[in-house]
């Protein structure tokens, strides 16, 4: 009995381990080969343990870019991104998971129906609100169209249907005011959504590469990933240390965030069962 | 203009492009070249730069500024990647700069929408390669100079060349044998790499097909089953049927110089960039092992030319000052220094004289080839048309398609999509 359990842990383990290594594999040879010289990195068969280390693409990444301002103006955005959807998207969620208002349904599914149209779409039409706003290469224009997403309200009203509708109401018998009972009450129950929103929406800002291009139109507004292409890809030729060394830099920040989060993470995704 | 740079959907580009003619007058034919003013250049001119371009130009534009004192030259660098489509929004938001740089192959569109200033009098057109202008002219008005050019040559390996006994092709016939010989007496793998499709492999069939005497349209039509188109398509694929060129993409798996480099392909067609890339890869030595030479003689010995022009927008907010910048960096020995300082190429004919290209035997060879090269037409819809020249390519190459029912297949599904005439 517990030979047959001891193998079948082994199995198990045999099983996840190979699991982790293709998903692990290519991200750690990327670290790896962003500390290799370009003719390493395109060598066939591919090494995996540098032969010859180098920090050179780091440095030249370094002294190229202004490396301190496209990190500054990233983290700007996405830290005022993810601010704008935890308390937007919270607050029209918890409208249309527990208030009783006319159009509610409506609106709702107006809500649904632009998480179905493709960002493409909106896209052109969305710089040139932005650019009659006056907010091109400004912050505004970078953060503002981002503030709320339709995701973002769609998990925290999936999750705020969970809450017992008689939590809310012993707080309004005892009193309390909507926004009160929104923030002392309902909130400090959500912390799991909220964390699985920080980290999406932190993400998906970080990461954003085309709306930072166009609508930032001098050097000191680009955010990182834009800042990181700038050097890297040329129009016939791949500079593969620099693309990887830049991968990583931009990586780093999003998998401290998600270190730091991922318990409350997990348990998010659990209990939401979304996403 | 080649396969790195990544187009956007052809949704968006069409929704860019509708925008982008609305409220403005459209382009194209009617417009009338405006006078630039005499005398210094004064205020602030903004440039967008692709790149390395984008990276060494702010530096480069000192000179200017010393000689027009009351000039401010401010370069925005912009990531190829995405380039194409930070400008078509640009132009939809009219959020343009006062001059940017453009691929040559992107002119068709852009002027289409209005947004381009005439290239104005007095700039003269005989100055450039006759093969860059060609890529600023939209419907009979130029909007823009070649600010510089690339072109397409033979590297060939001339250790194994020696070795097979055969000097450099001149003639379709010799090219042929070349590669063949390349193979069975030098010992390499693939006598030849030609791109057996995907994106950008117009660029590495369309020479073939311009030496044949084919051409990409006629007016406003396209003549893409024409006999000589037909029996370029032939010849391309003969490559691929006696095994002289390797069935798979090596530039695509990063394979291509390193292939190059250990012998097991004997020969390429590729652009000056790859004289560096092959220095670097090759290690020391490498260089005493190759050298390029000029497309082979059909009817003629015809390449491709790229690069990169100068436009300058309509809502520009300094037109003046953004056309004497321009003529300015089209300068002979501003182009030659240009040219050391990034190593593009020069588009002005004048600038090759100088020693520092006319002495180095490899770019001699690029020079020469310079003056018989051809880009597409200038046509709004021509990333659409080469998408599709790419995969009839493919067919070809990679399938055992049929030149002629390729040819009209070709034909066929550009007439569709149209000139955009």
């Amino acid at each position: 009995m517990r030979r047959r359990d001891l193998l079948a842990r082994g199995a198990l383990y045999t099983v996840l381990g190979l699991g982790l290594l293709v998903v692990v594999g290519p991200f750690l040879w990327a670290v790896l080969s962003s500390m290799k010289p370009e003719a390493e990195i395109r060598r066939i068969p591919a090494t995996w343990w540098p032969e010859v280390f180098t920090l050179g693409n780091y440095r030249e990444l370094l002294s190229r870019l202004d490396f301190p301002q496209a990190f500054a103006n990233s983290a700007i955005v996405a830290v005022l991104t993810t601010l704008g959807n935890l308390a937007f998207c919270s607050l029209l969620g918890y409208a249309l998971a527990k208030l009783r208002f006319p159009g509610k349904r409506a609106l709702f599914l107006v809500v649904l129906g632009t998480l179905m149209v493709p960002s493409m779409v909106t896209f052109v039409p969305q710089f040139v609100m932005v650019s009659n706003l006056g907010l091109v290469n400004s912050y505004g224009g970078l953060i503002l169209p981002f503030l709320a997403t339709p995701f973002g309200v769609f998990l925290m009203r999936q999750y705020l249907l969970s809450i017992p509708d008689e939590l809310i109401e012993a707080a309004r018998v005892d009193g309390a005011g909507e926004l009160r009972i929104f923030a002392r009450v309902v909130m400090p129950l959500c912390g799991p959504a909220l964390a699985t929103l920080t980290i999406l929406t932190f993400l998906a800002s970080w990461n954003n590469f085309l709306w930072p291009l166009v609508v930032a139109t001098t050097e000191d507004r680009y955010t990182l990933p834009v800042a990181l292409a700038l050097y890297s890809v040329g129009q016939n030729r791949i500079d593969y240390g620099l693309v990887l060394a830049g991968a990583v830099a931009v990586l780093l920040p999003v998998v401290i965030v998600f270190v730091l989060l991922q318990r409350h993470f997990l348990r998010g995704i659990a209990t939401t069962g979304l996403k | 203009m080649t396969r790195h740079r990544r187009l956007g959907t052809a949704a968006m580009l069409a929704a860019v492009l509708v925008l982008g003619a609305c409220g403005r007058d459209s382009g194209g034919g009617g417009d009338a070249a405006q006078p630039v003013a005499e005398g210094k250049a004064t205020g602030e001119i903004t440039v967008w730069a692709m790149g390395t371009e984008g990276e060494k130009l702010g530096a480069f534009a000192q000179e200017f500024m010393a000689e027009n004192p009351d000039a401010k030259v401010n370069v925005t660098a912009v990531p190829w990647d995405a380039a194409h489509q930070k400008i078509a929004s640009a132009i939809a938001g009219r959020q343009t700069p006062d001059v940017s740089m453009l691929g040559s192959t992107w002119m068709g569109e852009f002027a289409k929408t209005g947004a381009l200033d005439p290239t104005p009098e007095g700039v003269d057109r005989g100055a450039f390669f006759p093969g860059a202008w060609d890529t600023t002219v939209v419907d009979g008005t130029s909007y823009g100079v070649p600010w510089y050019v690339e072109t397409r040559l033979i590297y060939y390996r001339k250790d194994l060349a020696a070795k097979a006994g055969v000097s450099a092709p001149t003639t379709w016939d010799e090219l042929k044998s070349f590669a063949t010989a390349m193979r069975d007496k030098g010992g390499a793998k693939w006598g030849m790499n030609l791109q057996p499709g995907g994106t950008g492999s117009w660029q590495s069939f369309m020479p073939f097909a311009w030496s044949n005497g084919a051409d990409l349209t006629e007016g406003d039509a396209f003549t893409l089953d024409s006999p000589q188109m037909t029996e370029a398509l032939a010849y391309y694929q003969s490559f691929f049927t006696e095994k002289l060129s390797p069935p798979t993409d090596l530039s695509l798996q990063g394979a291509l110089e390193q292939s190059f480099v250990n012998g097991s392909l004997a020969a390429f067609i590729s652009g000056p960039w790859h004289v560096s890339l092959l220095n670097e890869q090759g290690g020391a030595g490498f260089a005493d092992k190759f050298a390029v030479a000029a497309m082979p003689r059909k009817q003629s010995a015809t390449s491709f030319v790229g690069g990169s022009d100068l436009a300058v927008f309509k809502d520009a907010g300094n037109r003046d000052g953004a056309w004497k910048f321009v003529s300015w960096l089209s300068r002979p020995e501003v182009q030659i220094k240009w040219y050391q300082t990034v190593s593009d190429l020069p588009a002005v004919q004048g600038a090759w004289s100088d020693p520092a290209l006319s002495g180095d035997p490899i770019l001699a060879t690029f020079g020469e080839q310079l003056k018989d090269a051809k880009s597409p037409p200038a046509i709004p819809t021509w990333e659409q048309v080469a998408a599709v020249i790419d995969g009839e390519v493919e067919k070809v190459a990679k399938s055992n398609a049929d030149p002629a029912a390729t040819a009209r297949t070709m034909q066929q599904r550009a007439s569709g999509i149209g000139t955009g005439a």
